[in-house]
């Protein structure tokens, strides 16, 4: 039986993952057997991979206060909206944190959780924030550290990303119900932001490996190690934040690799 | 109550206006009046959005319809100027200092789509990046499938001579 022929827009549908399953099979199949029909699809392959590459990072470029202002200016809510913003990020959080126990229970399910789905938020709503993005900047990075070691009830360290790129902008606390997440923001020469957010688990929670999450644009590795969830958000590819994660991750696990102090 | 829009949805859903804008201007300050006059567009219009419809498409719809408004009076007010000439300019710089995994590959290719024409662009954009199903571009733009489908094929292969055969080893650069 042969296969309907191949035609261009078939391609593209193919390339664009469009495609039903069985039709993608028999493109598959009649790429095996075209050599130029395969050099055109994998050319095309190749362009959408180095656009999104090139153009996701112009996605964590600082957004405009004023762009801000005309999507929140609902009359005269404006305001409001600012009140609402934070109350719904304390909410949530808060909602994130009751509600571990049972994010852990899909963690090893390997479903979605709310953990990373909060973070991704978090982070939306703090790395466009013109005006003040963090609590405490990065020039007081001992106050911090010591903030948030009081606060979380265990030693914080702010990892040092230099070497891939990220300088530390500083750090805020997301209030919850019962436990704080820790909030600490890098930014790269590309002023393109990043946020790592820990919060402490029950005591003897199961580790789990790195787990990647996209949610609005937003990617998030998250991972739990000691006791304690880790999220690191970014609208980088997934390849440059696991490479970002990993470093994060070293470091967390040996703290005196870390910055404390400087 | 009057008519309202998710306010979290709006603020998230800029970044991607904002790049979407600009694709269409290849340049960013110009690119953000677009944005900024689209939500405004979006908030005259709020009465017309529906609650749990894509947001995404909506605000795309709404700022491809902007756009062609402003070119066709722009055309009328300066028949001389072409607002094609700046295509390929300062808009489609790859963020250098983002990744030591820049490659001349990505480069060159970022540098060639601004010089496709827009709506070539603007289809083969929506669909690679944005990765909208082609009946949603089709709706955003006001276009027929089939005209989706031939401009695609001709950005596809117009960005294929520009940057030469891609070296399927993409090559790494310190």
């Amino acid at each position: 039986m042969n296969p309907l022929p191949i035609d261009d827009d078939a391609l593209h549908a193919w390339v664009d993952g469009q495609l039903p399953a069985a039709r993608r099979a028999e493109v598959d199949e009649m790429l095996a057997r075209d050599p130029e029909l395969a050099a055109r699809a994998a050319a095309w392959r190749a362009q959408n991979t180095l656009l999104r590459e090139g153009m996701d990072a112009w996605l964590e470029e600082p957004v405009p206060s004023r762009l801000v202002e005309a999507a929140t200016r609902d009359n005269a809510q404006a305001s409001q909206w600012r009140s609402w913003a934070a109350a719904a990020a304390i909410l949530v959080v808060g909602v994130a944190l009751g509600w571990s126990g049972r994010d852990m229970t899909l963690v090893r399910a390997g479903i979605p959780t709310t953990f990373a789905r909060e973070a991704a938020f978090a982070h939306a709503i703090y790395t466009t924030d013109a005006r003040r993005p963090v609590e405490v900047a990065a020039s007081d990075t001992q106050g911090l550290v010591t903030w948030l070691t009081r606060r979380l009830g265990q030693p914080a360290h702010a990892p040092d990303l230099t070497s891939v790129g990220f300088e530390l902008v500083g750090g805020r606390l997301l209030a919850g119900n019962e436990k704080p997440t820790a909030l600490l923001m890098y930014e790269n020469g590309a002023k393109q932001r990043l946020t790592l957010q820990w919060r402490k688990l029950a005591p003897g929670t199961e580790e789990a490996q790195f787990r990647y999450e996209v949610d609005n644009g937003v990617g998030v590795f998250y991972w739990i190690d000691d006791a304690c969830a880790y999220a690191l958000s970014g609208s980088l590819d997934r390849r440059q934040l696991l490479a970002v994660a990993r470093v994060a991750y070293g470091q967390i696990v040996s703290p005196e690799a870390a910055v404390q102090a400087k | 109550m009057t008519a309202s829009l998710p306010h979290a949805d709006l603020v998230a859903a800029i970044p991607r206006l904002r790049r979407y804008a600009r694709v269409l201007m290849g340049d960013s300050t110009r690119a953000d009046d677009l944005v900024q006059d689209t939500l405004a567009r979006a908030w005259e219009k709020r009465a017309l959005w529906q609650a749990g419809t894509d947001l995404r498409a909506w605000l795309f719809t709404i700022m491809h319809n902007v756009f062609v408004n402003q070119r066709v009076l722009a055309r009328r007010d300066a028949r001389n100027v072409s607002l094609d000439d700046d295509e390929g300019g300062a808009g489609w710089q790859v963020p250098v200092a983002a990744t030591q995994l820049t490659r001349i590959e990505l480069i060159e290719t970022m540098q060639s789509v601004g010089k496709l024409p827009v709506e070539q662009r603007e289809v083969l954009i929506l669909a690679a990046v944005e990765e909208m199903r082609y009946e949603e571009i089709a709706h955003v733009m006001g276009i027929p499938v089939g005209t989706v489908m031939s401009r695609l094929s001709r950005a596809r292969d117009k960005l294929r001579r520009m940057t030469g055969e891609p070296t399927m080893q993409l090559k790494v650069v310190k």
